[in-house]
């Protein structure tokens, strides 16, 4: 009875994964993407691939990690179901479009044509049979393969071969004594910074550009990892700092308020303001705990974000249409105008925010944030005045959701209510658990792969936000402290788990 | 730092018959103590401050609140008299059948807050998903001239609407729950959060992506069209009823009705309070917990499509962010009432929708700012009464 309940679970799985990848265009993506790499006239090819790819990874499902050759026979009712269920779909689909139905007013991605990589032009039942013999068979052909690979033990030799290559080249004794070596580690500290401080000029306009939304989102990582990695105070409502920081800026140094600061001047009082906003919001919600912060965070951010784009304070904001013509920086005679120049002054704000957030860190303040983190009851017990120490999370986050926000404004030239909305804050947050809670160098990878990753990946701009999606779900399941998580955070991690220090969260083995 | 330095102490004071006397001559023992303690200078401060924030500021915020409404509420009823009675009732109308959805929405929240602590953020988007099902089962049997053809047809359509739309919701709940937050079920609280996140990001794009990113208008059945219904006379005044609106809050409180007596008079609901009480305790008495989880996503899910259904109808457009506002709002309106407590999500769905709708009006504020005041609401209702209307200490309680 369970074998029948798990094998129809595989198919309805592979089924839905399978129907979803057609019905959101996946199929004419990846024809599209094997086309262009390997110069393939018809987009046909690749959306195969896709097909074929999750059939045999449906039938290599379901072999597990038995050894006896009847899973192989057993793979054939799932991979069967699978097989059957979207030649159905496909015979549907095909014949819809043949009656003159213009599916395109109800599901935007099944053209003719998307829908013509699948049936080759054939008669919809044809069409059908063509797709259930050939997912069938990738579907067996996954489970045999699976299953020779776990009778000869490839995957044991593979483990055993990939060991001994980390051993002997990765941590080889030379390599391992000059990364322990603490002056050694000042010298690569230099190098980095080094690089760091000459990669822009390699790099062009557009590069330069992204990479400063980058650095900028690193910033403001770094300021919510304050409150949300080493407080454990969850702040959905982020943006609002940053909006602050930027209208500040864009109103004090735009030629249309008559202000007309420098951006110099204009900064400080940006960062100023923020933080204070920050410790006016810290006051009335220092109380509240876990998703109840949360709520009243981010109903604090829409608030700002609202009250910018109405018509109350269009004097000062400018609405929905925003501020325009917002000054850039002036240093010595250089006026600030290329994405180069902000480059720049966006490394130095993050230089000026890892080395206070570094030294912040073993501190006095950093330790009994850490200490609230863990257990704000025990460390009230402890002696530390926790009400105070919120605020001061709350206002040291806020000052530097200010200055990224500054910043912001000014490389932009324009500062309007949609750059603050929640995604922002949601952004934030999700780039500093996915690099890691409370780590600075998990913060950069955060934001490397946040806002750089898609900007590279813009062949897939459509999908591009749900892979992010799909990508944060997965990084939840299978590896829970971010990409580079402090050694605090590893370790937690792995106390939670059921056997201390093996892997198995986060390397699924192929049965399961 | 914390374990270390205080074992020097304790050392310190494992040797009695030796007492280390410092210059000014008291035992080296407390000088011990106070320096080395983990933030020890901030341990006094605490029981003796004279100046207590907490205790000066939320009476003061309090008073300055009702002044202002007091204030605002003279200006526009016996001032600026702006609106007649009759405006009044349509905007109590409006928000009466807005409430109804939100609260709606707000139970699946407040549900599976209850059992699994956790912010169920793709929620907003399960109704979407629901109101999508909803409107293709519409536009399906428009196309095949049913829809109007006579009364029962009506009927029978508006309905195979809604079983549509509560079946691909709880659908896509119950798949939600099994691929998204099940597996963390016993990670930190913070990981099914961002989980959470991310599926309603993905459900969002995935709606776009397959659907269009247009607006799609409801084709409602004549009779229930948006300009029908009773006409109420107020003061000279006619006011419109909509039928859809009378639909959608008489289903709502029905709906409501039968998730009380499902949560407090059935045996599946026993084993959900039991569950939301103590998950361990629940297993040790024989309740299948992952069965209750699953279930408690099931009847979230119905809850999100017949109000995705009603928002359809009501509202008129769908589109694959329809979600997301009445999620964000419902979600306020579910810890305005308490979160994890049914009738307070009820209470707070109901009083969120009136206040969005009178708020403004009643006040004299541009009806823009009607999200800025119902988010306002919130944060004054947690500073006041952090446990919210109806609930129990949950936002200061460790969980």
């Amino acid at each position: 009875m369970s074998h029948v309940r798990s094998s129809l679970r595989n198919s309805l799985l592979t089924s839905g994964i399978s129907c979803c990848a057609v019905l959101l265009g996946l199929t004419g993506l990846a024809g599209a993407m094997v086309a262009d790499w390997f110069g393939l006239p018809t987009r046909t090819v690749g959306a195969w691939v896709l097909l074929l790819a999750i059939a045999f990874w449906g039938g290599a499902r379901t072999v597990g990690h038995s050894k006896s050759a009847s899973v192989v026979a057993g793979s054939l009712m799932p991979s069967a179901t699978h097989a059957f269920v979207l030649a159905l779909f496909v015979g549907l689909i095909s014949s819809l479009l043949d009656s003159g139905v213009n599916m395109r007013e109800y599901l935007t991605q099944m053209s003719p044509e998307a829908v013509g990589l699948l049936t080759f032009g054939f008669a919809p039942w044809a069409a059908s049979l063509v797709v259930f013999v050939a997912l069938l068979a990738a579907g067996v052909a996954g489970a045999a393969v699976v299953f020779a690979s776990v009778r000869h033990r490839w995957r044991e030799s593979w483990a055993r071969g990939w060991r001994g290559v980390r051993t002997k080249v990765m941590a080889a004794p030379l390599v391992s004594r000059f990364a322990r070596h603490k002056s050694s580690r000042r010298v690569s500290y230099a190098i980095a910074v080094a690089i760091l401080l000459a990669l822009p000029f390699g790099l062009g306009r557009y590069w330069n550009y992204i990479l400063g939304t980058v650095g900028i989102y690193v910033i403001l990582g770094l300021g919510l990892n304050i409150l949300v990695g080493m407080t454990g105070l969850l702040n959905l409502g982020y943006a609002a700092f940053f909006a602050i920081g930027a209208y500040t800026v864009a109103i004090l140094t735009a030629p249309q308020f008559n202000t007309c600061w420098s951006f110099w001047a204009a900064l400080p009082v940006g960062v100023l303001l923020a933080t204070l906003t920050g410790v006016l919001l810290s006051l009335p919600v220092l109380r509240m705990r876990g998703d109840y912060l949360a709520i009243v965070t981010l109903g604090f951010g829409e608030i700002i974000r609202i009250l910018a784009k109405s018509d109350v304070l269009t004097d000062f904001s400018g609405g929905p249409r925003g501020v325009r013509a917002v000054a850039g920086p002036e240093l010595f005679g250089v006026s600030f105008s290329s994405a180069l120049h902000f480059m720049y002054l966006i490394l130095l704000g993050i230089m000026l925010a890892i080395f206070v957030v570094s030294r912040l860190q073993g501190s006095r303040p950093g330790r009994a944030w850490m200490a609230m983190r863990e257990d704000e009851d025990v460390a009230q017990a402890m002696g530390i005045y926790t009400l105070k120490y919120k605020v001061l999370a709350f206002a040291i986050s806020a000052a530097f959701a200010g200055l990224g926000g500054g910043i912001f404004a000014s490389r932009n030239m324009f500062t309007g209510p949609e750059d603050f909305t929640l995604m922002v804050s949601v952004n934030v947050l999700c780039l500093v658990i996915i690099g890691g809670m409370g780590s600075i160098p998990g913060v950069v990878v955060g934001a490397l792969v946040l806002k750089g990753l898609p900007e590279v990946l813009r062949q897939l701009s459509d999908y591009r936000m749900l892979a992010f999606g799909a990508l944060l779900v997965m990084m939840m399941i299978l590896r829970p402290e971010g990409l580079w998580p402090s050694t605090r955070g590893r370790m937690a991690a792995q106390g939670s788990r059921e056997e201390p220090g093996s892997r198995s969260a986060s390397e699924p083995s192929p049965g399961v | 730092m914390t374990v270390v330095r205080p074992c020097f102490a304790a050392a310190s004071l494992l040797c009695p018959d030796r007492p280390v006397a410092d210059p000014r001559g008291q035992p080296r023992t407390r000088v011990l103590r106070s320096r080395y303690l983990i933030m020890a200078d901030d341990a006094p401060s605490r029981p003796t401050r004279s100046f207590n924030l907490g205790r000066f500021l939320t009476p003061a915020i309090g008073v300055l609140v009702v002044a202002f409404i007091l204030w605002r509420l003279w200006g526009v009823l016996f001032v600026e008299r702006i609106y007649g009675p009759d405006t009044w009732v349509r905007f109590a109308v409006s928000g009466v059948i807005l409430g109804g959805v939100y609260a709606l929405i707000a139970l699946g929240y407040t549900l599976v807050y209850g059992i699994l602590f956790m912010i169920n953020f793709a929620h907003g988007d399960v109704m979407m998903l629901g109101a999508f099902a909803g409107y293709f089962t519409l536009e399906a049997f428009s196309s095949a001239g049913l829809l109007n053809k006579s009364l029962a047809w009506s009927i029978v359509s508006v309905a195979v609407t809604f079983v549509a739309g509560i079946l691909t919701s709880t659908v896509a709940a119950v798949i939600l729950e099994r691929i998204a937050y099940r597996p963390l079920r016993k990670a930190p609280r913070l990981v099914p959060l961002i989980s959470a996140i991310g599926a309603s990001l993905f459900l969002e794009n995935m709606a776009q992506l397959v659907f269009g990113s247009a607006r799609r208008r409801y084709t409602n059945p004549e009779m229930i069209q948006h300009n029908v219904g009773w006409n109420l006379t107020v003061s000279g005044e006619q006011v419109l009823i909509t039928y859809t609106g009378v639909l959608t809050f008489v289903l709502s409180i029905l709906l409501m009705i039968g998730l009380y007596v499902l949560v407090q008079r059935t045996k599946a609901g026993k084993a959900m309070r039991a569950v939301a009480e103590d998950k361990e305790i629940a297993a040790l008495m024989g309740i299948d917990v992952d069965r209750v989880i699953g279930s408690t996503f099931v009847i979230s899910g119905v809850l999100a499509g017949a109000a995705g259904v009603m928002w359809g109808l009501h509202m008129g457009i769908v589109y694959h962010y329809v979600g997301f506002i009445p999620g964000i709002k419902a979600f306020t309106a579910a810890v305005m009432g308490g979160i994890g407590n049914i009738p307070g999500a009820m209470l707070g769905g109901l009083a969120l929708g009136l206040m969005e709708a009178l708020g403004p009006a009643a006040l004299g504020i541009p009806f823009q700012l009607k999200d800025v005041l119902a988010f306002s609401i919130l944060v004054l209702v947690l500073v006041f009464r952090p446990t919210g209307l109806l609930g129990e200490v949950l936002s200061e309680k460790k969980m």
